[in-house]
């Protein structure tokens, strides 16, 4: 997963000033940097501060990152220290006689590298999705709402009939698996299962 | 063979897309949107040179040229501590950092990986082959200079 050939064509695209390149890191990443927000427990405000800082980092260190596939975790531990920065500034100032330690609940590495493994997930799976043709992510979006639709409520919004919507599921279900972005998160999932650990 | 297909069956890839569309649900657009307009912050430490002389825009400079020498076109780029000169031949870009010193060059094109050429002691150096699309010139040297010309097509 660290060598995701596609997250190293990104980066270097967005290195060389390819505004598109830098919108897929965003779309792809940004996720993982809100989530790590969220797990600091920061507000709105301070979430979007955090996000500002890491964007603007990450615009000027772009065309130096060493191993551009190390990009996820390059995020996180700088989100994460980002986080700190924000706690610190807002806690002090709320807690002058209070040392560090005890202001500010650190989730802790576990989390991040938790965090990683699941936003790189998600990623991928989203970026397969995207890339798919209309029809296939009206289906499944539908499919997977949180107010489940009925097969006789699909068939009149998306206009087919009822009996295919089973076999177009499976088309486009397979069509997603055989997805470059899938492929690369299963080679991840097959080495981890190699070494003996159980995925989440 | 597919290693992916003994991996997810449809429901367990319909777990995945289900928390990953949720997981992108949760990101504020603002959010997502701000990372996006950052990047006008991109290179805001390299000057920009700016393109001050074309031989295709002064034909009869061109004509005479051609005449002379095996240049096809020349180009100046500007800025405000150097200035880089560049002569297209018919198999190599030819370029000078002006005034005279090493530097480094990076060719950043659209479509191949960048490459990095280091001048000689008084600035030229030679790049091979042309490259076939849009790219620039990132040029580095002492004293801080970093300069990015504008996209070339040739």
């Amino acid at each position: 997963m660290r060598d995701d050939p596609l997250v190293i064509a990104m980066v270097n695209r967005a290195a060389r000033g390819d505004q598109g390149a830098w919108n897929d890191i965003i779309e792809r990443y940004s996720p993982l940097v809100w989530s790590i927000c969220l797990r600091y427990r920061l507000d709105r405000q301070d979430s979007d501060d955090v996000g500002q800082s890491v964007w603007l980092l990450l615009v000027e260190r772009i065309g130096m990152l060493r191993e551009p596939a190390a990009l996820p975790g390059w995020l996180a531990t700088t989100t994460q220290r980002e986080c700190l920065r924000v706690l610190r500034a807002s806690r002090r100032h709320e807690h002058a006689e209070l040392p560090d330690d005890q202001l500010s609940p650190d989730p802790g590495a576990a989390m991040i590298e938790k965090e990683i493994l699941a936003a790189e997930r998600d990623a991928a799976v989203w970026a397969a999705f995207a890339e798919l043709p209309r029809g296939c992510r009206e289906l499944l979006a539908m499919l997977l709402s949180d107010h489940p639709h009925s097969y006789e409520d699909i068939s009149a919004t998306l206009g087919m009939r009822v009996g295919s919507i089973g076999p177009m599921r499976a088309r486009c279900l397979d069509r997603l698996r055989q997805s470059p972005h899938i492929a690369a998160i299963a080679d991840g999932a097959r080495d981890k299962q190699a070494r003996g650990e159980r995925g989440d | 063979m597919n290693v992916v297909t003994d991996g997810w069956d449809d429901e367990e890839l319909l777990a995945a897309l289900r928390q990953a569309l949720a997981a992108r649900r949760a990101v504020p657009p603002e959010f997502v949107e701000a990372g996006k307009n950052a990047f006008a912050w991109h290179n805001i430490d390299a000057e920009l040179a700016q393109l001050t002389y074309d031989s295709t825009h002064a034909p009869q400079l061109e004509a005479a040229t051609r005449a002379e020498s095996a240049s096809i076109r020349a180009l100046t780029f500007t800025s405000a501590r150097i200035t880089l000169e560049l002569e297209v031949t018919e198999n190599s870009l030819l370029g000078q950092v002006v005034p005279a010193q090493a530097a480094t060059i990076d060719v950043e094109a659209h479509d191949s990986p960048d490459t990095q050429i280091a001048s000689d002691e008084i600035g030229c150096f030679a790049i091979q082959p042309i490259p076939s699309g849009p790219f620039r010139l990132h040029c580095r040297a002492a004293g801080g200079i970093n300069v990015l010309t504008g996209w070339i097509t040739l």
